[in-house]
């Protein structure tokens, strides 16, 4: 992984939501969704993003992808901060950057055929027309695995797996570098969900895609990813290469998670079922969230210094970075 | 579990192709096609589709069935019925006695041929109550003076004329349909037929021009407000309670003051305040609709503003959209009926079946068939859209889909 090309930084990002008091429409209070994240990604690689519901997973892709407008911070896609770019600037950043979507039944216009939907990306960037444009789009639907007869039918006539693909034709249509998959399988099935991850790798191996992987699904992050970011309540608090995460996390939160995996064998869960770590409580509002490290309030290695300093990421070699006061300390 | 003895070579494992497993054998039906088919199943509204395109029929064509002019008028054939109870005059033609206690001179198949002109005086008809005509040389006589004779005395009359040849009476031979005046006259001598049927030129004008406005303006302005959302929002909805404040009685008022009464002053003012209501519901759908994912996919594929609303909100809002317009062109339609009915409507000789209806009011005792066309005419047309509406609104509702 090293001496990799940079593809996406993403410098001390913030995103808060405004909420409105009054009906003066005062801004009072805010909901800090992403609160100062940093990472990169790799030319190539997949850089996976877990955390449970409601930790800011989503709102960063779509800060990043500038669906929602950028309150602090850098998104410097192939060495262009667009993170104050307008809609019109951003236009032929739209060619190189795509969004998978979570779910396959609300992503996909209902009074639109396949054909349409596929297509309005290359009606948009005016890149193909007539016969042109109706190869591609036949060209895109073999890509993912569907016949052309399913061009002129609509979204409501497929299966999840089927108008994910679709989606995920529509993302492709433009040739993009740098893919941001919201979740892509969590509304799937388990076995839809299999072969939608196989796709999307085989694509990635065939046309060199980048990908940044949303999931609260460690055990698939893990298959699919290169690298892996924990998120906690608007913050990374842990990211570093797959294996060596997944097999040695440092921070607290990450050790819970990866516990709370299910592991198909009995026997063995019940052994584990003793070190399990089990968090307990909600995730704290992200009003007002905790002082000094945002885990404290359900960390049980907790101490006084957790309420009165944010930790930072720390690098702790081999590009593992960490967000803990006790990295490399922690007793069990 | 009747039949226990199947043998295992009955069975033949039928091989599955890769291919195939994606293919979808069920007939492409777009959601237009889907709706149209619930539809066709909902009878009621069948019926008022139905009844939509003969009102339409009529109003486009029913002038070929009369030989009138909405406007024409032949003072003395005013208010005849559309039935009309004949005698056989002397002269082999049949003959009708008008609730005036007029004759008119019909032939066998029901066209009025002419008023007979009575030969004794003003005042000998004045004074005695009764009508004398010559007709193929003999005497005949129109009595009518039995009701005010019984009034002297305090009764009620038996019959309201008499009509007698050289002494003897003609006794009613037939009814016969007027073939003239299909639906009867008004107090002016015009056709009502006619006039019904200009009517609903002016009734499904006005549901046209409310439809219009309704879509081009309601939905445009409900889907930007909706859109933009925020300060927007507000100020563009702020504006819609302003005009929907005041009430449309007012604007027609104000209107008539400024450019004259006429049906442009009503089209104006329902144009005015028509949208208002088509704009909140496309607002509200746009507002939940513009959350979906959809709108975020096209958003990162740098779909602009204009290309959302108009490809991916718009159609989307389609269903209550139409199913709004479906149910306020009735009271479009009531709306310029009523505003007619008061005067506020059509200057005469125009009619519309507002005006029509308030013309019979006056003479409602004696001739009730003149109010009972337009009143026919607006509770159909009403009727049978909204019977159509709900069905639309049935057939377009995604949590009725089968």
């Amino acid at each position: 992984m090293q001496n990799k090309e940079v593809l996406l930084e993403v410098k001390g990002l913030k995103k808060y939501f405004p909420i409105k008091h009054g009906f003066l429409g005062r801004k009072t209070k805010y909901v800090k969704a992403v609160d100062g994240i940093d990472f990169k990604v790799y030319k190539g690689e997949t850089l996976g993003l877990v955390g449970e519901s409601g930790c800011g997973k989503s709102t960063t892709g779509r800060t990043i992808i500038r669906l929602y407008d950028v309150t602090e911070g850098e998104v410097i896609f192939d060495g262009t901060d667009i993170s104050d770019l307008s809609q019109r600037e951003l236009l032929p950043f739209r060619k190189k950057m795509q969004m998978i979507f979570q779910d396959p039944y609300a992503s996909l216009n209902t009074r639109m055929t396949v054909a349409d939907i596929i297509g309005e990306p290359l009606d948009i960037h005016g890149i193909a027309s007539g016969e042109a444009r109706k190869n591609r789009i036949n060209e895109l639907l073999k890509t993912v695995g569907l016949t052309t007869d399913h061009a002129s039918r609509y979204p409501h006539e497929f299966s999840g797996g089927q108008r994910q693909r679709i989606g995920i034709a529509r993302a492709l249509a433009v040739n993009p570098e740098f893919i941001i998959c919201d979740e892509p399988i969590s509304a799937l099935d388990v076995s839809i969900q299999a072969q939608v991850v196989n796709m999307l790798d085989d694509l990635q191996k065939n046309m060199g895609l980048t990908y940044l992987f949303i999931a609260h699904d460690l055990s698939m992050v893990k298959y699919i990813s290169d690298r892996i970011a924990v998120m906690y309540l608007g913050k990374i608090v842990e990211i570093g290469e797959a294996d060596r995460l997944y097999n040695h996390p440092e921070h607290p939160y990450t050790q819970a998670l990866l516990s709370a995996v299910p592991i198909p064998d009995p026997d063995l869960t019940r052994e584990l079922a003793k070190d399990r770590v089990i968090l307990e409580g909600d995730v704290p509002s992200p009003l007002n969230p905790p002082s000094g490290c945002r885990f404290r309030t359900r960390c049980q290695y907790a101490k006084p210094i957790c309420s009165e300093e944010m930790p930072e990421l720390q690098d702790i070699g081999g590009e593992h970075q960490v967000a803990c006061h006790f990295t490399g300390k922690l007793i069990k | 579990m009747s039949n226990k003895n199947i043998s295992p070579e009955l069975w033949e494992k039928v091989e599955v192709h890769a291919s195939r497993s994606e293919e979808i054998t069920r007939k492409s039906l777009t959601y237009w096609q889907d709706a149209w088919r619930r539809l066709k199943q909902n009878k009621l509204s069948m019926l008022g589709l139905a009844l939509i395109i003969i009102m339409i029929m009529f109003a486009s064509f029913g002038s070929m069935f009369t030989e009138w002019d909405y406007s024409s008028q032949t003072l003395k054939n005013a208010n005849l019925p559309p039935k009309m109870d004949v005698v056989k005059l002397p002269n082999d033609v049949y003959g009708f006695v008008h609730r005036e206690y007029t004759l008119f001179e019909v032939d066998e198949t029901g066209h009025i041929i002419d008023r007979l002109e009575p030969t004794n005086s003003m005042l000998d008809i004045m004074q005695n109550k009764r009508r004398i005509y010559e007709i193929n040389g003999e005497e005949v006589v129109l009595d009518f003076s039995f009701i005010s004779d019984a009034k002297k005395e305090g009764k009620i009359a038996e019959k309201g004329f008499e009509l007698t040849v050289n002494g003897e009476e003609l006794k009613t031979v037939k009814s016969l349909w007027n073939k003239t005046y299909l639906f009867g006259s008004d107090d002016l001598g015009r056709d009502l037929f006619a006039r019904v049927r200009y009517g609903a030129t002016i009734s499904l004008l006005i549901a046209l021009v409310a439809t219009l406005v309704q879509f081009f303006v309601g939905v445009f302005y409900g889907a930007i407000a909706g859109y933009a959302g925020g300060s927007v929002d507000m100020i563009m909805m702020r504006i819609v309670d302003v005009i929907a404040t005041v009430p449309l009685l007012l604007y027609v008022i104000l209107l008539m003051v400024v450019i004259g009464p006429g049906l442009k002053t009503i089209i104006l003012a329902m144009g005015i305040i028509y949208w208002v209501g088509m704009a909140r519901i496309v607002r509200g759908e746009i507002l939940s609709l513009k959350e979906q994912e959809f709108v975020m996919a096209a958003k990162t594929l740098g779909a602009s503003t204009w290309r959302i609303i108009a490809r991916h909100l718009v159609p989307n809002a389609l269903g209550p959209i139409i199913v709004s317009l479906a149910m306020m062109i009735p009271s479009a339609i009531f709306t310029e009926a009523f505003l007619s009915f008061i005067g506020l409507g059509v200057p005469a000789p125009m009619a519309s079946w507002g005006t029509l209806a308030n013309d019979a009011v006056k003479a409602l005792r004696s001739y009730p068939f003149q109010l009972l066309w337009p009143s026919l005419a607006i509770s159909i047309t009403v009727l049978s859209f909204n019977f159509f509406g709900d069905g639309l609104r049935n057939a377009l509702d995604p949590k009725l889909r089968r």
